[in-house]
């Protein structure tokens, strides 16, 4: 017959059947243990994959506003610039069919750009564009002639000889993003020369957008991931540590964009407080292109991001780093691409 | 923002698993700033030239937000706080219901396509109006305008549907003072009377005033607003006072003043008394005398007296020859009976019926002489309607307004139980007769006893259509009124409504906004219901070109009651303004009050010329005093049997 439970006097909560110590017990404890050490107790969400592999983990900085990185408090929210612009991209794929082992990869991929203008978001420049991707030297000329009767435009990925069911699909993929990331840099570009005074907000880094004329366009990059870290040692801490509502010194960085190396003044700024989830919680690194006086906006900048905050673009996960109007480009984009397949 | 001409389409037509497009219902976007709203039209081109019509009946608002959390999180939980710059994705989603196909077979549902605006065309296509307001014979009676996107167009009711034979009978509910119940009904006879085509035939209203000044002044024009010109011009109707309206009034106890808030000096002439007799109330002894009071023996006795002495000449068992005619010819029977029972020692049965059971005939119906005095004269003279002689565009207006409700009650029942008689015999003088009743919760309500008044508002309701005999019904709660009558209503129009009646079930077929509109809806608007239209329609209708009741109360204050002499010589000056004062009263001075008052109402009723000659004609010679104190000692108690009724 079974005993029952003991209660362990040091302890406030008692056993399981197994022996083991209730989850709720271990949780609290190890956070009392983390906050003795000075640590910062985090979200301790359960995870049963390990992360993607990280393929350009770091890269060099060079310091631009301070010596050293710190945390600046930007002061709170401000008011966001009117007529501002959003760009975002999506693309889309399918494996159409296979003649053998190679794989014939449908795609769509769109860019858009909305303006908000009383609060209200409107399109100003669309494109999108659907092809077919394939690796031209798998295909016999019968074959290639075969598909080119369905008229659609067919562009070439490069595959190793030896094939390889999902390797092959990864190629077409990159392709993809390719022309995806082309199709952003078109729509940029045509709204930068019909919106030369106003800002554009890019969903991710700035480094392939090229733009013509003098000065500096008002050109924001928002990057959401972290994989690359320009920082390392109490500069890193500093800017992965970021308090909510403070931003870290201006750096750059290069960017490696169209026309040769170039560089891009970056800081991070927090949106939403990271304790009790993680570090890279509600943190963005802002990117912007290199010229002296963004040193001297980065602040002001910060601030009608901050503003971004509001609505919330949940419940997309990311909604922590993700604002709202870039989502909103997204979802204008999903919505024209409809039922593609 | 969209409007009416604009040649783009308000919305397109959405439907999901979960809200898809039937043949009676839809769903629709538009933008978010948008003319549309409950109770606009809309018109829907599908394939194949098939266009569905529908009315708004529903709306929504929503925005992508998932959860009210994500708000609260987002301004840091400070409702106060700085503005989102961006304004989240919001969507319009309306629900129509679906008027007419076109064509109508085979029904199908409504096209996933572009929504428009419906045009004053459409609008009458919706309706299905093209089939009356237009052709060699349009039988349209407007009653409001539609207003929605900009338009203004007339919405008309059929009057085969309003006025018979096909269906007929309207019923208006809504809360008092701000449904605007009567003035709609003002209206709308004024439009039945300028637009029933002469081919659907002749047509008079009899109104009864139940409550103070309401109706009182239907001749008297008002001052319009522009607007309501407007609407008279959109409308097609004149917008001027009822012309021939004939003013009904039972005296006051007093049987000289006028029981009615007409009696302005300018206004009291056209009053006409409505004063009527044995005959007329011993014909409706079932409104007075409720069931429960009495039983077959005291109905059998009543029947007697009205097959077998009424105004016939009748001999009682010991000598004596009657001839009842009034009230007070009764009594002396009853009298006579009394006294010959006693006398000849004869016992309790008199001609099978049993002395209690006179006794209890006896104090019920000379009670009605006083508890309806002024209405019911016991000197049996008669002044009443002139059945079988309505004329065409007439106005009967009986002001019962100061009457308790037995005689109301009374009134009511007579007026329509003759009414019907004559339609039924069709020499009324006119071939329709709208009867125009407020307050029906009061006369017909959906619980309590059946009474003869409900029984007879249930017998026109439902059969009325095929003689002509109309009911315009107002009541504010329409759930409280006898289900039968409100249901054989072919038109049902609703003012502004209370919450807890819109709760009621007969409201489910409404839907939640639409419910909240007729919570809301100003004065002026109205929504209507009507065998033609598929489904509620709202209208806006101008106010009526008469004088309203606290404004012909504010511009003819009622004259106030005045000795016996003096209100004779107010009527007579009335007719005449050369009659001189000091005469009448001399005239008067020594007669019976019931003479003069006889000589009074054949004056009225003639109008004559000379009206102080007619007077002093119908006075005739006096009558010595002594007689008259004689004749009065005749009603003397009685000695021999206590009354075990009397009240």
């Amino acid at each position: 017959m079974p005993r029952p439970a003991r209660r362990n006097p040091a302890s406030p909560v008692g056993r399981r059947p197994g022996g083991g110590r209730l989850t709720l017990s271990i949780h609290h404890r190890l956070r009392d243990a983390l906050l003795r050490a000075g640590g910062t107790p985090g979200a301790d969400t359960p995870r049963t994959h390990a992360a993607p592999p990280v393929h350009s983990p770091f890269a060099a900085s060079t310091p631009i506003e301070h010596a050293a990185v710190r945390a600046v408090d930007v002061g709170g929210p401000a008011e966001p610039p009117e007529g501002t612009g959003f760009l975002d991209g999506i693309q889309r794929y399918a494996v159409a069919g296979r003649i053998g082992l190679t794989p014939v990869v449908r795609a769509v991929v769109a860019a858009a750009v909305l303006t908000r203008r009383a609060g209200a978001l409107r399109p100003a420049q669309v494109a999108h564009e659907e092809f077919v991707v394939v690796p031209f030297a798998r295909l016999t000329g019968a074959q290639r002639s075969a598909l080119e009767e369905a008229d659609l435009q067919l562009l070439e990925c490069e595959v190793d000889e030896r094939a390889h069911p999902i390797l092959d699909v990864q190629a077409a993929v990159h392709v993809i993003e390719q022309r995806r990331e082309a199709l952003e840099r078109q729509v940029a570009e045509a709204h930068l020369v019909e919106e030369r005074d106003a800002w554009l907000v890019v969903d991710g880094p700035i480094g392939a957008l090229t733009w013509r004329g003098d000065g500096p366009p008002r050109v924001l990059g928002i990057v959401k991931s972290h994989e690359t870290q320009y920082l390392e040692g109490p500069d890193l801490e500093a800017a992965l540590t970021l308090p909510a509502g403070h931003r870290t010194s201006v750096f750059g960085r290069a960017t490696g964009g169209r026309g040769g190396r170039r560089e891009a003044f970056s800081w991070y700024l927090r949106l939403w407080p990271w304790e009790d989830h993680d570090l890279l919680f509600g943190l963005v690194r802002l990117e912007r292109p290199s010229v002296p006086e963004v040193a001297g906006e980065a602040t002001a900048v910060s601030r009608w991001i901050l503003a971004e905050r509001a609505p919330l673009a949940a419940p997309d996960g990311r909604w922590d780093r993700l604002i709202y109007p870039i989502q909103q480009v997204e979802t204008y984009l999903r919505a024209q691409a409809g039922g593609w397949l | 923002m969209i409007r009416l001409g604009d040649p783009r389409p308000i919305g397109r037509v959405v439907a999901t698993e979960a809200l898809p497009a039937t043949p009676h219902q839809f769903h629709f976007w538009t933008a978010t700033e948008t003319p549309i709203g409950i109770g606009t039209i809309v018109r829907v081109d599908g394939l194949e030239g098939r266009s569905a019509y529908a009315v708004v009946m529903d709306g929504r608002a929503y925005s992508d937000l998932a959860t009210p959390l994500h708000d609260v999180v987002a301004a840091d939980g400070d409702p106060a706080g700085a503005r989102a710059p961006t304004r989240r994705t919001e969507v319009r989603l309306w629900t129509a219901a679906v008027l007419r196909h076109v064509p109508e077979e085979p029904v199908q549902p409504v096209s996933l396509s572009d929504v428009w605006l419906a045009t004053a065309r459409d609008i009458e296509t919706a309706l299905r109006m093209d089939a009356y307001v237009h052709g060699d014979a349009p039988t349209g009676i407007p009653i409001g305008v539609y207003r929605g996107g900009g338009l203004t167009a007339p919405v008309s009711l059929d009057a085969g549907f309003l006025l018979g034979p096909e269906s007929a009978h309207l019923n208006i509910t809504g809360i008092s003072g701000l449904a605007t119940k009567t003035s709609a009904v003002e209206f709308i006879l004024a439009s039945i009377f300028q637009h029933l085509p002469r081919a659907k035939g002749t047509v008079a209203a009899v109104c009864f005033n139940v409550k103070g000044p309401d109706l009182c002044f239907l001749d008297q024009p008002t001052e319009l607003t522009d607007e309501d010109r407007e609407l008279y011009g959109a409308l097609g109707v004149a917008p001027a006072p009822f012309k021939g309206v004939s003013y009904y009034a039972p005296f006051k106890a007093d049987g000289v003043n006028l029981n009615t808030l007409r009696s302005h000096p300018d206004l009291v002439g056209s009053v006409q008394p409505l004063v009527w007799g044995l005959r007329e109330v011993l014909d409706y002894h079932e409104v007075l005398l409720s069931r429960d009071d009495l039983d077959a023996k005291s109905d059998a006795f009543l029947d007697f007296l009205a097959d077998r002495v009424v105004e016939k000449s009748f001999d009682d068992d010991w000598g004596n020859r009657h001839r009842v005619q009034s009230f007070a010819d009764l009594e002396r029977l009853f009298r006579a009976i009394f006294d010959g029972l006693e006398a000849a020692g004869r016992g309790d049965i008199w001609r099978t019926h049993h002395i209690a059971t006179i006794r209890k005939v006896r104090n019920r119906l000379l009670n009605i002489s006083t508890r309806c005095k002024g209405l019911v004269t016991d000197d049996g003279t008669v002044s009443d309607l002139p059945f079988g002689h309505f004329e065409d565009r007439a106005v009967y207006l009986l002001d019962v307004a100061g009457m308790d409700q037995l005689g109301q009650d009374l009134v009511f029942t007579r007026v329509v139980s003759r009414l019907r008689e004559h339609l039924e015999r069709r020499d009324l003088g006119v071939d329709h007769v709208v009867v125009f009743v407020d307050e029906l919760n009061k006369y017909a309500p959906g619980d309590g006893p059946e009474t003869y008044v409900k029984k007879m508002l249930l017998d026109i309701s439902e059969r009325g259509r095929y003689l002509g005999l109309v009911l315009f019904a107002a009541q504010q709660f329409r759930s409280q009124v006898h289900r039968r009558i409100v249901g054989n209503a072919g038109t049902m129009v609703f003012g502004r409504m209370d919450m807890d009646e819109l709760a009621t079930p007969g409201y489910q077929v409404l839907s939640p906004a639409t419910k909240i509109k007729l919570a809301t809806l100003p004065k002026g608007e109205l929504m209507v219901r009507h065998p033609h239209f598929t489904q509620p329609i709202f209208v806006r209708f101008p106010r009526p070109a008469v004088l309203s009741g606290p404004m012909g109360v504010a511009r003819f204050p009622p004259a106030t009651d005045v000795p016996f002499e003096d209100a004779v010589v107010r009527q007579l000056v009335a007719l005449d303004r050369r009659v001189a004062p000091g005469r009448v009263k001399d005239m008067i001075a020594d007669r019976r009050e019931d003479e003069v008052r006889r000589a009074l109402l054949a004056t009225r009723r003639a109008r004559p010329a000379d009206a102080l000659a007619f007077f002093r004609a119908s006075l005739g010679d006096a009558v010595p005093a002594t007689a008259v104190r004689r004749a009065a000692g005749a009603t003397t108690p009685l000695r021999s049997v206590e009354d075990p009724y009397a009240t």
